[in-house]
């Protein structure tokens, strides 16, 4: 209770004014606020980010990572380069036609891994920091309003499209009515069982030149393992840019090069 | 003549008892120390192997991969019974055979959890399963109940949980869902060695839900032949025989499953179905190479020890042809050639060796009955490495003839050289000799 009321008295700080919504209790006004929330995340050309990672495991010391994300959402081009601490720095992930890849700069190897990875082996996942694509990988049915502390919430109940692989096929989302930002999100697996509660207490917007409007992003999440409870991930998104990139960026030799 | 030659021999052992004792008891000691040796590193063998062969694979196993996209792998075989009337059919030297699931999963208790490989048995058609496993809680007849699973009891101490406690186990699909299935502990068993620290076993069909597979998919076909000499014969022919069908097969790799599943193959430019026929060598390597250096490091002890058994061998004997000189010198003067005395030098080693090695033989073998007998407990930690509970000697009799064979050999081979110089004393010298 105490973490949900920190993370609401903290997304009632950052909270801009909203502007008019769809209402989601009629099917259209429903589907509408889905695709506003992909919309809204969404940036027609490259993005850039750095990210610092704090990750708590049970048992373990926490671990704090500092990294940069690149995306390429046109192409599905995605990006990690971990700069801090010391040991992990160089090491990446690179997402090129649908693979992802693996980088380790204490072997110089490369390895194929599952897209739903974990990243650097916290419960941040690469789909946390890509594209927001809800409205095409999901049917979504209203569930109600539900209050999260003294915010008015639209509780959304999202299950996975047939034909379409992801790693949740059911996701519960809170959408706050004011700003038509998602507050929290909970992720199902096959067997119904809850295995992660995201927070995302503060978002912000950049103007993004190729899209011609505003970009909104988390800039901070708090990930919950509901499975191994006590182990959980702060992401915080820093220093956004929306300026194109290099046009060789997604390859492995330039994240070979990073590096050295 | 040769019993005249073995009486001299043996009066001539009698006449210096305590020189000959004390290098009989050296060579009982060190034949003693090998046959122990030996027996438990077969014992270790025996129960490693047991238990490996029974708990992770046939003697010729038929698995596969299934990977939806490059980058992600299964380890299943699709449309499983097709594939085994194909394996019935090619391999006439087939005893019996079982069908594993194979998986791997986060195991999650309310205090801890733990990586697991997975086995999805069906225990009723599992009877080795049943000689190898000992209960310590539980029974094994429960395993045949959905949603139940058998941890060894290290996992279990681990997790700490036991018997009717629920854990869940979290895994992706085949396709990259989250998946999570929550199972309750039927059954904990005795540890078996360094695959109790991360493979348990679970209900075959539990283990399909957890997958989302079809009641037709499996991990493996384990296959035990009449003969296991037959391993790599029925292996190649059996891969032959899939490509004939159809079937794409991946080439022989000398690695277990889930190395393969971890590291090679998700790295590998493909996606469908293959099989992967592999022997219980490709999936044992890491056992046989712990055996292995087991058995070097016994040969290196062994070897020293036999250094210096010949050097005390080599010293005893130049001080026993000194004490004899004049012994020899007038054996040979009434006539005896020097064929004879060297002979007769020979037979005295060869029958102190002989005897010497039989009673370390006998005495080690008493021993290790006794130890076996006392059923001495292993400590937790090297339980691990040496896949007992208690120490285990496994003897054989054929092993303990061949060391008392080659300690003897080695005996009589070590005092050719001092029984050459008597023999090639001159009489006349060996007469004047004053000591």
């Amino acid at each position: 209770m105490n973490r949900l009321l920190a993370v609401l008295l903290l997304a009632a700080v950052a909270s801009p004014a909203g502007a008019a919504a769809p209402d989601p209790a009629t099917p259209a006004g429903l589907e509408a606020l889905v695709r506003l929330i992909d919309d809204r995340q969404r940036n027609q050309g490259d993005w850039k980010a750095l990210c610092y990672m704090e990750a708590k495991e049970k048992g373990k010391t926490d671990v704090v990572s500092e990294l940069l994300v690149y995306r390429r959402d046109a192409d599905e081009k995605q990006m990690f380069l971990f700069t801090k601490p010391k040991a992990e720095a160089g090491k990446g992930y690179l997402r090129i036609e649908k693979n992802l890849w693996m980088y380790d700069p204490a072997t110089g190897r490369w390895e194929r891994r599952t897209e739903r990875e974990r990243i650097g082996g916290t419960d941040t996942r690469r789909g946390d920091l890509a594209e927001s694509r809800l409205a095409e990988e999901y049917h979504a049915s209203y569930v109600g309003v539900a209050p999260l502390g003294k915010y008015q919430a639209w509780h959304l109940t999202l299950k996975v499209k047939p034909g379409i692989d992801v790693a949740f096929p059911q996701v519960e989302l809170w959408i706050d009515q004011a700003t038509q930002n998602i507050l929290k999100r909970q992720e199902l697996a096959l067997s119904g069982k809850l295995m992660r509660t995201a927070y995302y207490p503060r978002w912000k917007k950049v103007p993004s030149p190729s899209k011609g409007g505003d970009v909104w992003y988390p800039e901070e999440m708090r990930f919950y393992d509901e499975i191994e409870k006590g182990n959980s991930t702060l992401v915080l998104i820093k220093e956004i840019d929306l300026r194109p990139l290099e046009a060789n960026l997604f390859t492995k030799a330039w994240l070979e090069s990073r590096s050295r | 003549m040769l019993l005249v030659d073995l009486q001299v021999a043996a009066r001539n052992l009698t006449r210096h008892t305590r020189r000959n004792l004390f290098l009989g008891a050296a060579l009982a000691s060190v034949t003693g120390l090998l046959v122990l040796l030996g027996a438990l590193t077969a014992g270790i063998e025996g129960s490693m192997m047991e238990s490996a062969t029974t708990l992770m694979t046939g003697d010729v196993n038929v698995g596969g991969f299934f990977k939806v996209t490059s980058g992600s792998a299964a380890p299943l075989v699709s449309g499983y019974p097709k594939v085994l009337a194909v394996t019935r059919a090619a391999v006439p030297e087939l005893d019996y055979f079982t069908v594993r699931g194979r998986g791997w999963a986060k195991a999650v208790s309310d205090s801890a959890s733990m990586d697991l490989v997975l086995g999805g048995v069906d225990i009723a058609n599992e009877p080795a399963v049943r000689r190898v496993l000992q209960p310590i809680g539980g029974s094994l007849d429960e395993l045949a109940k959905p949603n139940t699973m058998l941890l060894f009891q290290g996992q279990a101490d681990r997790l700490k949980v036991g018997v009717g406690d629920v854990i869940t186990l979290s895994a992706p699909t085949e396709r990259g869902v989250n998946n999570t299935v929550d199972i309750r502990i039927a059954v904990v068993v005795r540890n078996v060695g360094i695959m109790s620290a991360f493979s348990a076993f679970i209900q075959a069909d539990t283990l399909r839900g957890l997958y989302g597979l079809s009641p037709e998919a499996t991990g493996a076909i384990h296959l035990f032949l009449k003969d296991r000499d037959q391993s790599n014969l029925v292996a190649a022919r059996l891969r032959e025989e899939f490509e004939k069908q159809g079937w794409r097969v991946m080439e022989p790799d000398p690695q277990p499953y889930y190395m393969k599943l971890f590291q090679t193959v998700p790295s590998e430019d493909w996606t469908g179905q293959k099989l992967d026929v592999t022997t219980w060598e490709d999936e044992l390597g890491q056992f046989k190479q712990f055996i292995w250096g087991i058995k070097v490091f016994t040969g290196l002890l062994v070897f020293i020890l036999m250094v210096v058994i010949v050097i005390g061998i080599l010293n005893t004997l130049a001080i026993a042809i000194r004490e004899r000189t004049r012994e020899i010198g007038t054996l040979r003067a009434i006539g005896m050639q020097r064929r004879k005395v060297l002979w007769l030098f020979m037979l005295e080693s060869g029958l102190l060796g002989l005897f010497g090695c039989v009673f370390g033989a006998l005495a080690a073998s008493a021993l290790a009955a006794g130890l076996n007998a006392a059923a001495i407990p292993v400590p937790e930690a090297v339980q691990l490495f040496l896949s007992q509970e208690h120490l285990t000697f496994q003897l054989k009799a054929g092993a303990a003839v061949s060391d008392v064979l080659l300690l003897t050999l080695v005996t009589v081979g070590a005092s050719l050289g001092p029984a050459l110089r008597a023999a090639r004393l001159k009489p006349i010298t060996a007469m004047h000799h004053i000591g």
